[in-house]
């Protein structure tokens, strides 16, 4: 092969192994997707591997699924509510840690970040046996507040990041060019955190949409989230449904990607 | 007070400044940036603040433009203090180090935020961008988004975006810093002759001299918070007033030596009158001294570098006492071929342009 004149024996070994190392890594990654996808379309009733024919019959099956329609409907909800949350909460969480001039934005930097560095289950018991003991329980909004409180650091790091990138000038000179505070956020402040505020939003949407780990505690009884669903339902059966659910959720995956791309560029997201 | 109307004018029979600072001071923590700090700036006269980095230039400019609040002291535009006035409603406009253009914005909509932002009507924001990059020359690039466009270019962005607004006073922080050399020579011809023509009120801070000297009416040299010298560009340089400003204006040679009654002795002989008395620097500049063959003068030293500086060949020439002393000559004008290591004699050309500072 051409590249490999002109290199060293080391060279060769070396970008050999990177290579091997990173393909390796990709079909570790991607293939349990693949496979759940190939299964979802089999026409056997339980899981196997390689598949006896193809159908959509499983697809049908779980838009026919009353409880799982219902779950993906909650977790779409709890996706939604986190997402509004967080940016309600985190885009001015984020201005007060960079732009704040008063004492404790250091701190308050860190305080945002200490429920994500919690394991997700120790902060839905404690979530749960809080809730008990002042009367609260288990509801779709516990759950919501719950996850908000969970993946706030994200959003709120997220744009932090992109605003400790802005040049401080800009918001000196828009105050400068007769915007007050509120115009100067309106007119140049948002526009530019805009693809930090998106990237921010599909992160913390995808962890409300399929946070398992508080949603367990906190979930109310009556509105299970998909992740709870689906793991009372593999406990229960091993049809290939869940791995329809899987195939749908993917496609969901893609989706976002897709229009995230299309609207904002992914390399923005990625800054 | 009365005014004229802002803007151009010709005339320039007011005597009372446009601008006027009185002993502002402001310290970040233990350290004093700005020491009681006064200056006047005349209707449409450009006074350049130069000093190195840290001597509180920008803090100055940054009171004015009120993003940080002096701790004491007066700025008064046309008489009226706007140490109170937010950020927003003083009539002066800062054309920034790094341009800080919207990049979200295109030229047009960058150049007209000023209008926007107090409510014009559409059809005057559009007829006055227009008129301001037709000013800069800059019709034809409405629709360009700044990343679009080269340095030279955005800096003049940078100015229509402010000259929009018509401020009494003109902030400039640095705004050759993001140029290369060759554009920011040819671009501070051409701002100096845009405001002059605009008549515009202004303060230019830079730490470059050249910058200083093609640019300014007046400038005013600082050095720890304070002022040490503000004088045209031709004092500044001719008759610096300390040795600090002689030292950071232009090349300077220092010579220490005593006073005897009423007058020092240079080492070729001749004498500069002084009023000083005891131990004293005389400053020379490098052109204000003459190579000659080694038996010519008293003043005798070795020629151990020299250069070529376009039109002028710069000499160092290490004198016996061991001091270093830098003599620029025309090119054309050499009198003796003058090669490294040979021996030379000094003689100043005008003993009356020396400075004497105390030592």
């Amino acid at each position: 092969m051409k590249w490999f004149r002109g290199r060293s024996p080391v060279d060769v070994v070396g970008i050999g192994l990177v290579l091997a190392v990173a393909v390796f890594s990709l079909v570790l990654l991607v293939a349990p997707s693949i496979i759940v996808v190939i299964i979802s379309f089999d026409t056997r009733a339980y899981v196997t591997f390689p598949p006896a024919g193809f159908t959509l019959r499983w697809y049908k099956a779980v838009f026919e699924h009353g409880e799982l329609v219902e779950a993906m409907l909650n977790s779409l909800q709890v996706g939604l509510t986190v997402t509004v949350l967080c940016i309600v909460l985190g885009v001015p969480t984020a201005l007060a840690c960079v732009r704040g001039r008063f004492r404790g934005t250091t701190a308050l930097s860190v305080f945002v970040l200490v429920p994500h560095m919690v394991p997700g289950i120790v902060l839905g018991v404690a979530v749960l046996f809080a809730g008990a003991l002042v009367g609260v329980s288990p509801s779709i909004w516990l759950q919501s507040i719950s996850i908000t409180v969970f993946i706030l650091a994200v959003m709120v790091r997220t744009v932090q990041s992109r605003l400790m990138r802005l040049d401080p000038a800009l918001e000196e000179a828009a105050a400068n060019l007769r915007a007050t505070p509120f115009q100067s956020l309106r007119t140049v402040t948002f526009p530019l955190l805009m693809p930090a505020i998106l990237a921010g939003a599909v992160f913390t949407f995808v962890e409300g949409f399929d946070n398992l780990s508080v949603a367990i505690f906190t979930h109310g009884f009556r509105d299970r989230p998909l992740p709870v669903e689906l793991l009372a339902l593999v406990q229960y059966t091993s049809s290939p449904i869940v791995a329809a659910v899987s195939g749908v959720q993917i496609v969901l995956a893609i989706a976002a990607l897709v229009i995230v791309s299309m609207s904002i560029g992914l390399d923005k997201v990625n800054e | 007070m009365m005014h004229g109307p802002a803007g151009p004018s010709n005339t320039v029979e007011t005597t009372a400044p446009v601008l006027g600072i009185g002993a502002v001071g402001k310290r970040f923590g233990a350290t004093r940036v700005l020491q009681d700090f006064t200056l006047d700036v005349a209707e449409g006269e450009i006074v350049t603040l130069l000093g190195p980095s840290g001597c509180g230039k920008t803090t100055l400019l940054r009171c004015v433009a009120g993003f940080w609040e002096a701790d004491g002291g007066t700025i008064e535009i046309d008489g009226q203090d706007i140490v109170d006035v937010p950020v927003n409603r003083r009539p002066v406009g800062v054309v920034f180090q790094s341009y800080a253009l919207f990049p979200h914005l295109t030229v047009a909509r960058n150049v007209g935020y000023a209008l926007r932002m107090r409510n014009k009507p559409r059809a005057e924001v559009a007829q006055r961008v227009a008129s301001v990059l037709e000013t800069v020359s800059l019709t034809g690039f409405e629709n360009r988004y700044p990343s679009q466009l080269s340095g030279g270019q955005q800096q003049r962005v940078a100015i229509a975006r402010v000259l929009v607004m018509e401020p009494r006073v003109l902030l400039l922080d640095e705004p050759f810093n993001a140029l290369d050399a060759k554009l920011r020579g040819a671009m501070q011809v051409e701002l100096r002759q845009l405001i002059k023509r605009l008549g515009l009120t202004s303060i230019f801070v830079t730490h470059d001299q050249e910058e200083a000297l093609t640019m300014s009416d007046r400038i005013a040299v600082m050095s720890g918070g304070k002022i040490e010298q503000v004088a045209s560009p031709d004092e500044i340089f001719d008759r610096p007033a300390t040795a600090y400003v002689a030292d950071f204006i232009g090349v300077s040679n220092f010579l220490e030596t005593e006073v005897e009654t009423g007058h020092v002795r240079l080492p070729d002989g001749q004498t500069v009158m002084t009023d000083l008395t005891g131990g004293v620097k005389v400053m020379t500049r490098p052109h204000n001294l003459r190579l000659g063959p080694p038996e010519a003068g008293p003043w005798k030293g070795t020629v151990s570098f020299h250069r070529n500086v376009g039109p002028l060949i710069e000499y160092h020439v290490e004198a016996s006492d061991g001091n270093v002393i830098r003599v620029s000559a025309m090119r054309q004008e050499r009198d003796c071929p003058v090669k490294d290591r040979s021996q030379v004699s000094l003689s100043v050309i005008d003993p009356a342009s020396c400075s004497v500072y105390p030592g």
